[in-house]
């Protein structure tokens, strides 16, 4: 069973509380949701939709076909019209959204008290929702299934989630940012969770602010955070650089959009690897990791606070708008790595230093300088073995690869299952798993990314020398869909 | 009195300003060491320029930073460690310039930070080209035709701004002691412009001539329309009268005491350091 249901309205009509509602039901039923929201940068009006996905079985993508439509405008039903399947179940006409809940409870056979235990959880105007549930399941006249509780022992977040766990587990002290879309989410979540967990977030007047603010309290000691996405990022680049010359830890967070220039800001896109790899001016060291869940959200998060302690060095967590803003339904437990506070108030310079901290232009301090950071890259390479720096699935015999890295990995997990293919994710960028060489030489291999020109395979071909031509790339700002990307990849794999 | 020189020989020209002030901030600070401060609960910022090398001069912690980025890494120091005195130096390129945003936003903030402002009306480090207080007129090779811009008057910006001290000095080091002392007393943003001829790109136009004391004159440092119309008196281009001094000074809502985590560190005189989770 796979049932994709379209929650479709204006902004401000809130399909994000019927879907969540929905979701979070389903997964304490035991059954797996995924859902991605797809939203316009505005406000009111215009059209925002998300999909749920739900299985009995493990998923973690949407398909492109719908099979329940929700349409709390008119507008919403012409839009997705061409994706309606023959039997798809259209639910419209009515303008409040838990009328639609209770509806949709009906029609998926699920008892009316759970939802109105939701409600009650919920609190805000909850004798006004549940009546107008309780029409909506009143009105409904059939079910197309029965849905009762099966054994649970998963947990429902998205990729934000993910990272601000992973940060708060891993010790986190303070977060600085400006807001950006998509990386907005993470200083709401961790805004909210500032008194609970004592840790201190704000807000400050730019991104180049940011940076240095964080600059400022780690040379204090702080296990200090920043997050933004592409445009804020390019104005932190210079602290970036600042934070490999004078060694001082620092997470953080790029959420990838559209680019260049504003790009489509409330989409999603992975042509940001290349910036991760290279933003800042002159040689330095640096982490890149690559979630491609909410668990590994988590995990890679933590990794990070633990290099970035250890080594003193900036490491950057690059996630992109479909991971942290979509939902999982995840059943294994999320790994923290421990990390001692490596740093104290001492002498810092932006300047090549003497022993004292003083600037220097010395040319033997100089070298002896860069040869001791760079001495780093060795023991980095070394440590890192201790983490998993890529995974395979799928059958792992195959000779035909599908090679990619972070959100696209739920779109590729659901589309290979009877697929004669193995999968290979990349979550370790920098520093880059040199073993993967074996996997892919004399192997036919497909790169899935979310690009137009397919960043990894430049990386791969620098790195190994291998030639990567077969690649399935999206750049419509959308994410990948399981039924259209398995449709590429049977073509391609002919 | 306690040494707070470090080894490294300064590079400043002979008979720069720089060493004015540099001489004055290390008698006030060793002042407050001998007094039962700690070396360790002090921290220095500098950005880039002639400025900054007063952290290569002054033996304490903190960050050489990058240019026009001292405030925000002040801050960051400051919520790092609410108990840590914070010094920040600057240069008229980082203040006014490269940087003016921060100072803005800095002012609005009111961290109990104390910022000097280095300001010799000119890119010296960079040989010779103007900065936003430059005078109408000035030339060097990149402005053959002459500097033709209205001068920023940094001073008024920080009155709009909300700035809770302001203040004034020549770079002689018994007034700079003086305004320097008044400021890291002052709890909250304290800025401290100095004006710093530059003997190579900027020589002397007389200012030491032109000076007055704001206190010798009898000014109310608490009257924000009186602090207004004295910091109209120079407009960085040529004057008759230079006012020196405290210009205003208000009780205003300090950053750090209007966070419970931060109350908290202060409460207990630790830093985000010293929590092990």
């Amino acid at each position: 069973m796979r049932l994709n249901i379209l929650f479709g309205g204006q902004a401000g009509q809130g399909p994000n509380f019927l879907t969540h509602i929905l979701g979070e039901v389903l997964v304490k039923l035991g059954y797996f949701v995924f859902y991605s929201r797809d939203y316009q940068s505005l406000i009111r009006g215009g059209h925002n939709f998300n999909v749920l996905t739900f299985s009995d079985e493990p998923i973690y993508s949407n398909d492109s076909y719908i099979d329940i439509l929700v349409a709390l405008d008119e507008n919403t039903e012409k839009i997705h019209r061409k994706n309606l399947r023959k039997s798809c179940i259209v639910l419209k006409g009515h303008k409040e959204n838990m009328y639609y809940a209770g509806r949709l409870f009906k029609l998926l056979g699920i008892d009316f008290k759970i939802l109105e235990g939701e409600l009650k959880n919920i609190r805000i105007k909850f004798e006004e929702n549940v009546e107008s549930a309780k029409k909506g399941y009143q009105d409904e006249r059939k079910s197309i299934c029965v849905l009762r509780f099966k054994k649970n022992n998963s947990y429902f977040i998205d990729g934000t989630q993910g990272i601000s766990g992973g940060a708060i587990k891993s010790g986190l002290d303070i977060y600085y940012a400006y807001p950006m879309t998509p990386a907005t989410p993470l200083l709401v979540e961790l805004a909210e969770k500032q008194d609970k967990e004592n840790i201190f977030v704000l807000e400050l007047e730019n991104e180049i602010s940011v940076i240095n603010a964080a600059v400022g309290s780690a040379i204090t000691g702080a296990k200090s955070m920043v997050g933004t996405s592409g445009g804020g990022f390019d104005l932190m680049t210079e602290a970036l650089s600042l934070t490999g010359i004078a060694e001082i830890p620092l997470v953080i967070y790029l959420a990838q959009r559209p680019g260049p220039g504003t790009g489509v800001p409330t989409y999603t896109s992975q042509g940001d690897l290349n910036m991760a790899r290279h933003s800042g001016h002159g040689e330095f060291q640096r982490i890149v990791v690559a979630p491609g869940d909410p668990r590994e959200a988590f995990e890679l998060t933590s990794q990070s606070f633990y290099f970035s302690q250890k080594y003193k060095i900036p490491c950057i967590i690059l996630s992109d708008k479909h991971l942290g803003e979509s939902y999982y339904t995840l059943t294994s437990k999320m790994k923290v790595t421990k990390s001692i506070k490596s740093t104290k108030l001492k002498r810092y310079n932006s300047y090549e230093k003497d022993k004292y901290g003083s600037a220097t232009d010395n040319s033997e301090i100089i070298k002896k300088n860069i040869e001791q950071r760079n001495k780093k890259v060795k023991e980095i390479e070394k440590d890192v073995k201790k983490f998993e720096q890529y995974k395979i699935y799928g059958r792992k015999n195959s000779k035909n690869v599908i090679l990619s890295w972070g959100s696209p990995k739920g779109a590729i997990l659901d589309s290979i299952k009877d697929l004669n293919c193995k999968f290979i994710q990349l979550l370790y960028i920098e520093p880059f798993p040199k073993e993967i060489k074996k996997e892919l030489e004399n192997h036919n291999v497909v790169l899935v990314e979310n690009s137009s020109t397919g960043l990894l395979s430049n990386l791969i071909a620098e790195k190994m020398g291998i030639f990567i031509d077969k690649k399935i790339l999206k750049y419509d700002g959308r994410p990948f869909l399981c039924d259209e990307l398995k449709k590429e990849i049977k073509k391609v794999l002919k | 009195m306690i040494n707070l020189s470090t080894s490294t020989k300064p590079t400043w020209c002979p008979g720069c300003y720089n060493f004015q002030i540099l001489t004055a901030m290390k008698n006030v600070i060793s002042e407050q060491i001998d007094g039962g401060k700690k070396k360790e609960d002090f921290a220095i910022v500098t950005g880039i320029g002639c400025h900054a090398k007063v952290f290569d001069y002054i033996n304490l912690n903190g960050l050489n930073s990058l240019h026009g980025r001292v405030l925000p890494t002040c801050l960051g120091i400051k919520i790092g460690n609410p108990n840590l005195t914070v010094l920040g130096f600057s240069g008229d390129g980082d203040a006014y310039a490269e940087g003016i945003e921060h100072l803005v936003h800095t002012a609005r903030y009111n961290p109990n930070v104390t910022y000097v402002v280095h300001n010799n009306q000119v890119f010296a480090l960079t040989v010779g080209q103007p900065t936003p207080t430059t005078e109408i007129g000035f030339r060097d090779k990149t402005t053959p035709e002459g500097v033709k811009i209205q001068p920023l008057n940094p001073l008024r910006l920080m009155l709009a701004s909300g700035a809770s001290f302001v203040a004034r000095a020549f770079a002689e080091v018994k007034q700079l002691e003086y305004v320097f002392k008044e400021g890291i007393k002052h709890n909250g943003f304290s800025f401290i412009e100095v004006l710093q001829p530059c003997l190579i790109f900027h020589p002397d136009k007389k200012y030491r001539e032109k000076i007055y004391s704001l206190e010798e004159s009898g000014h109310d440092k608490n009257n924000f329309d009186g602090a207004w119309k004295k910091a109209g008196e120079f407009d960085y281009n040529v004057a008759e009268k230079i006012p020196v001094g405290v210009f205003y000074q208000a009780k205003k809502p300090v950053f750090e005491e209007q966070f419970p985590q931060l109350r908290e560190l202060k409460k207990k005189g630790i830093g985000w350091v010293d929590i092990h989770r």
